[in-house]
């Protein structure tokens, strides 16, 4: 057989190098190519992760047992000798970048699951990459500063995610910038400052967030394919709304970037959400920033040891217990009380009367008042049970208006009191023992002193507010980084701060896993939840609509108005078919249900991939949660590539 | 032996102590000894002096008559007990002491900071009675252990006592549907689930899951049923001193609709046919979306309602939206944008109620009327809030999503738990009459039930020396079950045909089996138990049947080779009644002998004694084999490349589509079929 020439460019050689020309036959295998290329460049090193790129086909010559004649590549093909995994420039969920290593040979798909092993999330098949939105031309410079953290080191080879060092995976241990990168991706990252929530991109419309939708990479095709280039930028993002099996204690990176994710999903109304949510998801974002400051290390490495600590804890109470006799316990049994002289305010219809000073006496879940202090051996004035009661705070520091609106829930309805303290000492105890009380819980409780402690680090807040621009301490946020701009523009932070800490109360008590589970929990329960907008038309219909794709179900959403017309569950759906070539999707559901559209804002193959990629994360059992069956997804999301 | 009997005499004191505090306040005392350490024991019965000062005579006759005979009826068995223990306790005949006392690990009774594990048992003199019990020993112990022992006991007794003392009790009277009433003490601790089971126990009604306790109030004609979960003590705590607010036992319908019927709520906005018409197995996949995930979802509900005003006797609509958070309603002149809405009340310290003819009372433009209010309040405020639908489904749509929004996952668990409860009352019922040629039948389940009943109710005496030692006893032969259970519809419960000709079979056809192939099933399986009674073929389906409830159905039937348990469809409805979370009668289905092996005789005809398996299939996985047999590997690859216009997968059996898509399309969809019936049935 007739030998030719076949110029192959080698990319380590240099961008300026000359191709290199080996001599080959039409029945040499791609092995064999390689093989004499390498002999040619005389370069000693790890060649195994170099393939051959065919420019002109967009295709990797993968299969090293196959002849060229069979490839097709004839002499004048452009053939690329490189590395298949480059390094990639990764937004994360918290809106770090970090720089790692991913395959740029292998479907989407797999490149996602190599960039989660690396990264320790379970479960990539939630995930997928996004091309990002352009950020505006003007702080170019200012991102260049940002510090990139960098994983391309990482040898591809030791990632395995099995086991565990210290709580981390074995590629974060070791050197201390590595433990560094570890701690981002697995604790929370504070809250950002209210400049930057304004300055991100927010879409305004439903159209808006149906554009974005259109970025997704095509999961079954490669990187080089989707024209991704070394060092390019894509974000990493939760795809599908469907979280399997989310256990906390393996799941700290992915329960903390879904969080993130989440987080700014709110911050930036990419989902909506009312007022009174948007101040519980404050609150939480609040609590979760404080508690992951202080025990930096409590939801990512001590899962284990928490469990270990509590033991050893309950097994202390156990012997103390047991050891003593019952009227040792009697005698250990008193329990603490608030006495202080306060003002009571008892607004009533047609009386005008002041506060009046009283001698108060907190004990277990009840607030009694007598004269003074002297008359406080005998009968009380009254005596309020707060059980079941409602507690607001009504304060003004600067003007050192310390009130506790108590409302009070009794036979005929709920009486309304007021406590006035002198200072913010007397305030914060007397506070934290009236929210306690109003749940049931008496003074004893342990969560006692931290109650304390989170009503003055709010009353703290409201102090450097009003100061105006005081630096931001670690007890001190600016409410602003807590809620959506719509909220900057509606209240000032002195405004927020009351709020949050009323909707602050009911999670005060939370640990930082609890929180973040809230947080999902609740971001979960929204009405719009877990639906990606695409603009379609609908076959016979004249104008643009909205497609829904939620988890279980496709809704057909009116542009204009807004309004659900009409809602389809999948487990009604029979069949969906693309049509590639007239690019429209066609749909029957049971009872003789067709619909079939056309897509505006993305491609019919996103949406076909969205559609079966919901079937496939309902398939997945729990047995086998731990191999993933990649073919079938592929199956289901492929379209032409699954053939 | 002599510190036994002192430890046994000291018990029965406790109890005595404990009736006799009743006795003291209420009626002439009882007629059982006392004994001392009266000094010791306070009592915390003010608001049972005074509510029992209320009840009738023969009411108060009643409930002594109850709490004497629980008494007794532990005494009786503590004297046989403390017989038993008589025995010289050296040798091995020792008759092995009931199950109930040997598994409490001795632990829990010395640690007097694990009140919680026995807290429940003290709530009546009879189970705090036969809790510190010493766990028989087969071996004598040393002086010092029982010293220890008793030293242990006693601390925890005196600990119980204080406990005891501070506990709040009630005497409640609860009205029953026939106009009659039970009276009944309920202690602090004990939640509504806890009192109905002692209704239950009091009635002998069909334990069916709408069993409720209901409140209502006449002032304010408001009445809601009280959640499973909740304390019942509580509430009544907040009715005032002259109050006329009843307790009733009824059937509420709608209690637990939601579960029976969540198309009726999730999907309200379908019209109500398709609503009729939904397969149970799409009920299921509602009921999982949305109570079984990481969040509950409430149902998206958004509609007019009328509001009445404060103070005044008018009612103004506006559009309500229900969210997890509370209700919204949308104000005047704004879109129905979530940022827009306007939080009206959130569920914290609110309760919802019914209201009853509202219409006359308030002027209210329909009869279908639900109020908001803190439990406490008792009569007309401006803090309640007035609502008012158009017709009784939307009313019951609101209070039912209000209540999930509410309670969240306890409603789900608070279901599951009466659905037990009702499905092991059923057995009970059925045992009752014809099947008690089968006594061993049950066991299992009174072992189900024992746990739930731990509200410090003596236990009934058990019938026929039952559930004492099951793990031992090798399950008897299947019962004539066809008697009390229906036998189900025949189509179901018919195996798949063996491989070869199922191979052509589509699995339309098989995804209604019940059972798993028979093949794999053997092939797991030891040597198949006594062959199936020899009755005709047709009737044979409930033969296959291993030994559950009867109630339980399919749901709970132990697949013969566990492995096989998902690839079962969801259980059909009537039969997954109480059943799903039954646990399966075997405690291990590992240690018991297979169940009599399903299907053979019943296809090569009745009265064959059943044939050696067939020949073992290719490895069985836990897919269904035929299946697998199906698969040409790899048939995929071999179609050409795409077509121009495509069928993409198919869902459902309907190959549907191009011919293109169609020779890798059935086979494709049996795999989809399988990856999702695999995910059904793993609840």
């Amino acid at each position: 057989m007739a030998a030719w020439d076949l110029s192959v460019t080698v990319e380590d050689l240099g961008s300026d190098a000359l191709p290199v020309t080996v001599s080959v036959t039409s029945d040499l295998h791609v092995g064999g190519v390689i093989l004499k290329l390498v002999e040619k460049t005389q370069i000693k090193r790890d060649w195994s992760d170099h393939a051959l790129w065919w420019e002109q086909k967009q295709q990797w010559l993968l299969r090293t047992a196959w002849t060229l004649e069979k490839y097709g590549v004839h002499a004048d093909a452009r053939l690329l000798f490189m590395p298949q995994h480059k390094p990639l420039k990764l937004g994360l969920p918290n809106g770090i970048t970090l720089r790692l290593r991913a395959s740029f040979s292998c479907p989407a798909f797999q490149t996602v699951i190599g960039i989660c092993r690396i990264l320790n999330i379970r479960h990539p098949e939630e995930l997928s990459l996004l091309r990002p939105v352009e950020e505006k031309k003007k702080k170019k410079d200012k991102d260049l500063a940002q510090d990139i953290y960098d994983l391309t080191e990482v040898p591809l080879s030791s990632v395995s995610q099995s086991c565990l060092y210290n709580g981390m995976p074995a590629h974060f241990v070791g050197s201390p910038q590595m433990e560094a990168i570890y701690k981002m991706l697995s604790v929370t990252q504070p809250p950002p400052a209210p400049e930057v929530i304004a300055k991100q991109y927010r879409p305004a419309s439903v159209v808006d967030k149906a554009h974005i939708n259109g970025r997704w990479l095509d999961s079954s095709r490669c990187l080089m394919q989707q024209g991704i280039q070394e060092n390019d930028r894509l974000w990493l993002r939760f795809k599908y709304f469907a979280f399997y099996d989310i256990e906390p204690k393996y799941d700290v990176v992915r329960l903390t970037q879904l969080y993130e994710q989440a987080r700014w999903a709110i911050l930036l109304e990419d989902i909506d959400c009312t007022e009174e949510e948007m101040m519980l998801f404050g609150a939480l974002q609040y609590h979760i920033s404080k508690v992951a400051q202080s025990e930096p290390q409590m939801l990512s490495t001590n899962a284990a040891m928490d469990d270990l600590d509590s033991a050893l804890q309950s097994l202390e109470v156990k012997m103390v217990g047991e050891s003593s006799s019952a009227s040792e316990l009697l005698e250990n049994m008193t329990a603490p009380e608030l006495n202080d002289y306060l003002k009571i305010f008892r607004p009533k219809r047609l009386t005008l009367k002041g506060y009046k000073q009283y001698w108060f006496k907190f004990q277990d879940t009840s607030i009694s008042y007598f004269k003074s202090k002297e008359e406080s051996i005998g009968e009380p004035i009254q005596q309020i049970n707060l059980k079941g009661c409602e507690v607001a705070p009504d304060i003004n520091v600067a003007a050192q208006k310390f009130l506790i609106r108590l409302l009070i829930p009794a036979p005929e309805g709920m009486n309304e009191v007021y406590l006035r303290c002198e200072n913010e000492q007397q305030y914060a105890q007397w506070m934290a023992a009236c929210r306690l009380a109003s749940k049931g819980k008496s003074l004893a409780d342990s969560s006692f002193q931290s109650e304390i402690q989170s009503i003055r680090s709010f009353l703290a807040m409201q102090k450097t507010n009003s100061h105006g621009n005081a630096p931001a301490s670690d007890e001190s946020i600016n409410t602003h980084s807590l809620v959506s701009p719509r909220y900057h523009k509606k209240y000032k932070p002195k405004q927020l701060t009351p709020r949050i800490l009323d909707a602050y109360q009911n999670v005060a008590q939370l640990s930082l896993t609890d929180a973040v589970m809230r947080f999902l929990q609740i971001w979960q329960a929204l009405p719009d939840f877990g639906l990606s907008y695409v603009v379609v038309r609908f076959k016979g219909s004249r104008k643009d609509e909205v497609l829904g794709i939620a988890p279980n179900r496709l809704i057909r959403i009116d542009l204009g108005v807004g309004d659900v017309v009409k809602t389809w569950r999948y487990n009604n759906m029979k069949q969906w078919n693309v049509n590639w070539d007239i690019r429209q999707v066609a749909i029957e559901f049971e009872g003789n249900v067709n619909i079939a559209f056309s897509c505006v804002t993305a491609d019919c193959k996103i949406v076909h991939e969205f559609i079966g990629g919901y079937i496939f994360m309902s398939t997945r059992s729990r047995e086998k949660s731990d191999t993933l069956n990649a073919e079938l997804f592929h199956k289901l999301t492929g379209g032409h590539e699954a053939l | 032996m002599d510190d036994i009997d002192a430890m046994f005499s000291d018990l029965l004191g406790e109890m005595d102590l404990l009736t006799q505090s009743l006795g003291q306040e209420t009626v002439p005392p009882a007629p059982l000894p006392s004994t001392e350490n009266e000094a010791n024991f306070s009592i915390g019965f003010t608001d049972l002096n005074e509510s029992l000062h209320e009840l009738e005579d023969n009411d108060l006759d009643a409930l002594m008559a109850d709490l004497v005979a629980d008494l007794n009826a532990t005494e009786e068995k503590l004297a046989a007990e403390i017989e038993g223990l008589k025995v010289p306790p050296s040798d091995q005949t020792l008759p092995p002491p009931p199950t109930d006392l040997s598994s409490r690990p001795a632990s829990s009774l010395i640690s007097p900071t694990s009140p919680a594990s026995s807290g429940s048992n003290v709530s009546t003199p009879s189970s705090s009675a036969t809790s510190p019990l010493p766990p028989p020993q087969s071996k004598k112990p040393t002086k010092e252990e029982i010293e220890a022992q008793m030293k242990a006991d006693k601390i925890k007794l005196a600990l119980e006592k204080l406990k005891e003392a501070k506990v709040k009790k009630l005497v409640v009277k609860v009205l029953m549907n026939d106009g009659c009433s039970k009276t009944l003490m309920v202690d602090e601790r004990q939640n509504v689930r806890e009192v109905l089971d002692n209704m239950f126990e009091k009635t002998h009604c069909d334990c069916n899951v709408d069993w409720s306790l209901c409140e209502t109030n006449p002032e304010l004609q408001l009445e809601r049923t009280f959640e499973d979960h909740e304390n019942l003590v509580e509430p009544l705590l907040a009715w005032t001193r002259d109050s006329e607010n009843k307790i009733l036992f009824q059937e509420r319908g709608e209690k637990y609709e939601v579960f029976k019927n969540p198309q009726n709520f999730y999907l309200w906005k379908k019209d109500k046919k398709a609503l009729k018409d939904i397969k149970d197995k799409d009920k299921e996949i509602l009921i999982q979306e949305n109570f079984c995930g990481t969040s509950i979802i409430v149902p998206d509900l958004e509609g007019v309602l009328y509001l009445k005003e404060d103070g005044k006797k008018s009612w103004k609509q506006r559009l309500f939206q229900l969210r997890a958070s509370g209700i919204y309603y949308v104000p005047k002149g704004k879109t129905k944008s979530s940022r827009d809405l306007v939080c009206f009340v959130q569920f914290d310290n609110v309760n919802v109620y019914y209201g009853k003819d509202f219409k006359g009372k308030y002027k209210a433009p329909t009869d279908f009327c639900f109020v908001l209010k803190h439990p406490q309040i008792q009569k007309e405020s401006q803090y309640i809030k007035y609502l008012c639908s158009d017709d009784a489904w939307s009313m019951n749509l609101w209070v039912t999503g209000i209540r999930i929004a509410k309670y969240g996952a306890s409603l789900y668990e608070n279901f599951k738990t009466a659905e037990k409860k009702a499905a092991v009352s059923a057995v009970w019922t059925n045992r009752s009459t014809p099947s008690s040629s089968n006594p061993s039948t049950p066991s299992p389940t009174i072992k189900a039930k024992s746990p739930s009943q731990a509200n410090g109710h003596a236990p009934k005496p058990q019938p026929g020396p039952v559930s004492q030692d099951f793990g031992n006893v090798p399950p008897p032969p299947p019962p004539p079950l066809g008697d009390i259970l229906p036998p189900p519809p025949p189509d179901p419960t018919l195996p798949p045909p063996p491989p070869p000709l199922a191979a052509k079979s589509s699995f339309k056809r098989q995804l209604p089996s019940n059972f798993p192939p028979p093949p794999s099933a053997m092939d797991n399986l030891p040597p198949p138990p006594p062959p199936p009674p020899m009755d005709d073929s047709l009737e044979a389906p409930p033969d296959f049947l291993p030994p559950p409830p009867p109630a339980a159905g399919f749901g709970s039937l132990p697949p013969p080779p566990p492995s096989m348990v998902n690839s079962l469809p969801p259980p059909p409805p009537a039969a997954s009644f109480g059943g799903m979370d039954l646990p399966p009668p075997p405690p291990d289905p590992g240690f018991l002998p297979p169940p009599p092996p399903p299907s053979q005789p019943a296809f090569t005809g009745a009265g064959a004694p059943p044939p050696p398996p067939p020949p073992p299939p290719p490895p069985p996985g836990p897919a269904a084999t035929p299946r697998i047999a199906v698969r040409p590997a790899g048939s995929l690859k071999k179609v050409p490349p795409a077509p121009p216009k495509r069928t993409t997968p198919a869902l459902h059996g309907g190959g549907g589509g191009g011919g293109g898509g169609g020779g890798g399309g059935g086979d494709f969809m049996s795999e989809l079929m399988r990856a999702m019936q695999k995910k059904r049935p793993d609840q």
